[in-house]
């Protein structure tokens, strides 16, 4: 489970999941059964079979769908501007004494608050459409985007830069051309960490501000009694999280492929 | 090494050696006074007072909730909640990362819950920690732990994986019995990257911790911000956050300190 492993399947790996993979089964098995025969309340442990069909159901009738695009838009739209916003910034922290002299401590205080926190106050801001929760997610992911550039460029191989610059190449070509790629292993390491960030605050914002999207389908399901809906929507937003966790593996190995 | 040191280096050496340490301090943190004054000038001039309150009075009602002790009751209800969630964690992490390392069917038995959890957002798990534990202390502590105990597992498996050989080797052939192996041998090898992985499960604590607080709670610091949000007391709100980022970079800090005073046998 290493966050630099990329994509990809041979036999081995095949033998090795049907190996792994029956505490699984027996769990799930374990689930229904208890929950057939009512030893757990269903309000608790509703049956797998209920659970699955509500997900089918929810599925097939297109609100699951709907939610999950309404958190997805708001998830990547975040992490996409905050991605953008960190690189510049952390790129240009290691490379120019002044950015570097002013971000270094900002980033020092910014990045241990706790940005979660900050929900009520984006709400109170921005009301409780996509605005907020974009806007969150951006100040939650640019930290970590941001230090992780910043530490990747300060550590890029100062023999490159000075070959480069030997060769004529000038500064704006510079950072393109030879320090972002040679950086970019790290910065994208940042993205991955920044990943988990962008989904836990807009799954928590939907589930305090509503308006849509996973988390609030799941709360709603809390609060309306029905036990089934929440365990479907948290198998929505497995699928979600382990499709963008994939994604960004996957989107690693292709950018990283000449490493 | 920040760039600034360099540039200060050459200032620095026309001023008394006592004084260096503060002059460099001042030249490091002027970014953050240059960031706060102009919050202080924006609010109540770019946007209202009551949208932004301006840093003084957010940082004056912050050290008045903390003297007068009205923070106090919250902030101890959720340290609890970080002490008792993270510690069991760190229990059960290293117990599961270095029996997953060291015993095939454990790993086997584990490995796919693992798996599964890895990829969910924690805080996705608060409603469902709702429906079995109702709102309150017992959910947050769930979340806490959940949340931990990945990275403190991680941390414990890829190291007690990558124990020496040659240690183990040593211990067996001076007549160590195998059930005092991990006791003795692993667990102790394995320690410094326990230690990073309690470090970095400190601020994933937090922001469990305050994300099931928002959602699930009737006590707690993350229910006071959500409150005094809705009350509409804004300058309360913003002091609450400030005391709660002031803990979590505390307690991030006083952690490293220990750390390097704690192992200082790497």
């Amino acid at each position: 489970m290493d966050v630099t492993r990329t994509v990809g399947l041979d036999r081995n790996d095949v033998i090795a999941a049907a190996k792994s993979i029956y505490s699984l089964v027996l769990l799930l098995l374990l689930w229904e059964f208890v929950a057939q025969y009512d030893m757990v309340h269903s309000y608790f442990l509703p049956p797998l079979s209920d659970v699955l069909a509500t997900f089918y159901e929810l599925t097939a009738s297109g609100t699951m769908l709907e939610h999950a695009y309404l958190t997805f838009r708001r998830a990547m739209a975040g992490l996409l501007l905050a991605c953008l916003l960190g690189i510049v910034v952390g790129v240009l922290a290691a490379r120019n004494r002044i950015m570097g002299w002013f971000w270094d401590p900002v980033i020092e205080v910014g990045y241990p608050v706790p940005v979660i926190a900050l929900v009520p106050v984006f709400m109170f801001w921005f009301g409780t459409g996509d605005l907020p929760k974009i806007m969150l997610v951006v100040v939650g992911c640019f930290w970590p985007v941001a230090i992780n550039a910043r530490n990747a460029t300060r550590e890029v191989d100062e023999n490159l830069v000075w070959s480069a610059r030997m060769m004529g190449t000038s500064d704006r070509r510079l950072l393109r051309r030879v320090v972002v790629p040679a950086a970019a292993p790290g910065i994208i390491s940042g993205v991955q960490i920044a990943l988990p960030i962008a989904l836990i605050v807009t799954f928590v914002f939907e589930m305090v501000a509503g308006g849509g999207g996973l988390g609030h389908l799941e709360i709603q399901g809390v609060r309306s009694f029905e036990s089934a809906q929440v365990y479907a929507s948290l198998i929505a937003i497995m699928i979600v999280g382990f499709t963008l966790d994939r994604g960004l593996r996957y989107l690693r190995g292709r950018l990283l492929a000449w490493t | 090494m920040s760039y600034a040191d360099f540039r200060l280096e050459t200032v620095a050496e026309t001023i008394p050696n006592p004084f260096r340490r503060v002059v460099r301090f001042v030249f490091e943190w002027i970014p953050i006074a240059i960031v706060a004054g102009l919050w202080e000038l924006a609010s109540g001039t770019a946007v209202s007072s009551e949208i932004l309150p301006p840093p003084s009075a957010v940082f004056a009602v912050s050290w008045e909730l903390l003297v007068s002790g009205r923070i106090l009751p919250h902030l101890q209800v959720s340290l609890y909640r970080i002490g008792v969630g993270l510690g069991l964690s760190i229990v059960v992490g290293v117990a599961l990362g270095v029996g997953m390392a060291r015993v095939k069917p454990i790993e086997n038995f584990f490995e796919v819950f693992l798996a599964l959890i890895y990829p969910v957002p924690k805080a996705a798990l608060v409603p469902l920690a709702i429906l079995w534990l109702g709102i309150g202390t017992e959910t947050a502590i769930l979340i806490v732990f959940l949340a931990c105990l990945l990275p403190i597992v991680l941390n414990s498996y890829n190291a007690a994986r990558n124990v020496d050989r040659n240690l183990i080797w040593s211990a067996r052939m001076m007549g160590m019995p195998a059930w005092k192996l991990p006791i003795k041998i692993v667990v102790p090898a394995t320690i410094p990257s326990i230690l990073t992985g309690i470090r970095q499960a400190i601020p994933i604590a937090f922001i469990a911790l305050v994300s099931a607080e928002l959602i699930a709670s009737n006590r707690g610091v993350g229910f006071e911000i959500l409150r005094h949000g809705q009350i509409g007391n804004y300058t309360s709100m913003f002091a609450v956050l400030v005391v709660i980022s002031g803990t979590a970079f505390v307690a991030v800090r006083g952690y490293e300190w220990l750390e390097r005073r704690v192992v200082t046998w790497t």
